[in-house]
């Protein structure tokens, strides 16, 4: 799979909630993260002092969500929305083999079954890939979700 | 006609019940607004957002555009965001710095507190002659005034002072601020969301320990899960529910209509604040240490909360209309507290109170399935029963301990989980509301004659 391939294919998993192949994605000490904002122009820069919508430093968490999304104990997990991501112009910042990254833009389209409001939330992706035993790996998935004042349930499947 | 006493049934000691009509009523929101949150004291931000002179924010009093500002003698000001001229909002994003207040529609310009400055080519304007007789300086809130950092605003001059207001909750806000050695601060980063429902649900909620073990079940079986299996996730040390519910706990119903619930903790490593305990306990003292260690849920009528459990939140809640509230959420830490801590804060707050977290979405769930629920006919009245049997309205040794007079109180077994709580805030709603109701219809007797 090329990289574009990966990031693509990511947010097909998703929306087919293929949980275990999404997370294989992943490389075991990757991270995910997904800055909040600071006001109206500057999202957070520095997780570690500066608050996050999420912020994972290991496989550990994505898998944390997928389990709570099958226990079927969360009310905003069961039923779970539908999802339509659409990932659009993918660049490749950087690529040197072994490493590379992609910029793109992303739109997802969430309908909440429950109450069948649907809401759409949007942003920009950085995917930093490692090849791991030949095959391209998420090291780090940057999420910028550009909506601030989120407008329903914003978990790793909705943006 | 709204009757608001008749919608809340308070017998001393017995059932407690309020009419789902005020979730569902639109003519109840309006008078909430109008009764509530245009005359108590509302939460309009932290001292330290409008830090240095020429600082503003931007907020809301209920419906009305609210901007504060810090002016240069270091006093705030608290004004309608609206100019004079056309009403446009003056002040449009969240923090601004200035030395003058510019409106960008015909350049209307205002002094920091509010002071009418200029009118573009006035000169030129042919305005009559009564013109400079009326005052065009923006309109100010009656009063503003601050507890611990965190500043409040009422539209009504004849409200009581804010120390009356917030009365004997002082002491828990204390154990709050008091936490850091150089003082607290709103760490970078604010999240806000969205819920289908009433706002008083999630006033409900912030203070409410019988949803925990259901509504968050999948919390606590996740945070279990990483203890046991000693994910790379345990570090972040998020609160283990299993040790609460064998914990004490109890609640307080304070006058004027604030609530809180506290809960003894057991697990202290859990808390970022334990990371230096002992200047801690130098500082403070053990007591007082200890009662930082526990957790306490504060919420202040009408509309701002205080969470000290899974990291320290400060939660305001804006009405938007009858079934749509819009949340604003913002993490509380001590300044200059090690880093450790300072991420251990950051990951809790992440992983419990965010929107896009593992709790707070199934409280938004919730809250719209009430809503939805609230639409169905029969009894239309809900009771809040728990811990009545067992509620003491002398202090109990919490609140002795704590150095605090509630009106009522209940502790023991955090399994009582108590619904206690819920009270003074509907007594308080039932008579600002009987009041409101009241002045109005006597102002429109006045104006009829």
């Amino acid at each position: 799979m090329t990289p574009h391939d990966l990031v693509i294919t990511e947010a097909a998993l998703l929306d087919e909630r293929r949980w275990d192949e999404w997370l294989e994605l992943y490389s075991v000490d990757c991270v995910f993260w997904a800055p909040a904002w600071i006001d109206e122009e500057r999202p957070t820069t520095d997780p570690l002092a500066e608050l996050s919508l999420i912020y994972y430093t290991s496989r550990d968490g994505l898998s944390d969500r997928v389990d709570r999304i099958r226990s079927g104990t969360s009310l905003a997990s069961t039923p779970l929305a539908r999802t339509a991501h659409a990932v659009t112009g993918l660049r490749t910042l950087a690529d040197d083999g072994c490493r590379c990254r992609i910029a793109s833009s992303f739109g997802v389209d969430v309908l909440d079954v429950r109450t069948q409001r649907s809401h759409r939330l949007f942003g920009r992706y950085r995917h930093d890939l490692v090849k791991i035993d030949d095959r391209w790996r998420i090291a780090e998935k940057y999420v910028l979700v550009l909506n601030d004042l989120l407008p329903g349930v914003v978990d790793v499947y909705s943006i | 006609m709204i009757d608001p006493a008749a919608l809340i049934s308070d017998t001393a000691d017995g059932p407690f019940r309020v009419d789902r009509s005020l979730f569902t009523d639109p003519a109840i929101f309006d008078l909430e607004m109008r009764h509530i949150f245009e005359r108590s004291w509302v939460f309009l931000g932290m001292e330290s957002q409008v830090a240095k002179p020429g600082d503003m924010l931007t907020t809301w009093l209920g419906r009305q555009p609210v901007l504060v500002t810090r002016n240069v003698d270091g006093k705030l000001s608290a004004l309608l965001n609206s100019c004079r001229h056309k009403g446009a909002r003056l002040v449009q994003t969240e923090h601004a710095h200035a030395s003058l207040i510019v409106c960008p529609y015909h350049a209307w310009t205002y002094a920091l507190d509010g002071q009418l400055r200029g009118i573009k080519d006035r000169a030129s304007g042919c305005y009559a002659k009564s013109f400079a007789d009326e005052s065009h300086d923006l309109l100010a809130l009656a009063q503003v005034d601050s507890y611990r950092g965190m500043i409040f605003g009422t539209l009504d001059p004849d409200e009581r002072p804010l120390s009356e207001h917030l009365g004997e909750t002082r002491p828990l806000i204390d154990l709050i601020m008091d936490q850091g050695e150089h003082g607290m601060e709103l760490v970078p980063g604010r999240t806000a969301y969205m819920f289908d429902g009433n706002w008083k649900l999630q006033v409900e909620n912030g203070m409410d320990p019988y949803h925990l073990t259901s509504t968050h079940g999948s919390f606590i079986h996740i945070v279990a899960q990483r203890t046991a299996a000693v994910t790379a996730m345990a570090a972040i040390k998020s609160r283990d529910f299993r040790e609460t519910v064998t914990a004490n706990g109890g609640a307080f119903g304070f006058e004027h209509g604030h609530g809180a619930v506290w809960i003894d903790n057991h697990t202290p490593e859990q808390k970022p604040i334990n990371l230096t305990i002992d200047a801690l306990r130098d500082r403070v003292g053990i007591a007082r240490a200890q009662w930082m260690l526990n957790f306490r849920n504060l919420v202040l009528f009408p509309n701002v909360q205080l969470a000290d459990s899974e990291s320290l939140l400060l939660r305001v809640i804006r009405p938007r209309s009858v079934d749509r509230t819009e949340m604003r959420l913002y993490c509380l830490a001590p300044i200059g507290e090690p880093a450790a801590a300072r991420t251990m804060r950051l990951r809790q707050h992440e992983d419990f109170f965010n929107a896009s977290g593992l709790a707070t979405p199934d409280d938004s769930a919730m809250y719209e399935e009430c809503q939805i629920g609230f639409a169905a006919a029969g009894d239309c009245l809900q009771g809040y029963d728990r811990g009545i049997g067992a509620t003491t309205r002398t202090p109990d040794e919490a609140a002795i301990s704590l150095g605090i007079r509630p009106c009522e109180n209940v502790s023991g077994p955090f399994k009582i989980q108590s619904e206690l709580q819920y009270r003074p805030f509907y007594r308080e709603w039932r008579r600002r509301m009987s009041e409101g109701l009241s002045r109005d219809s006597t102002a429109a007797a006045e104006a009829a004659e």
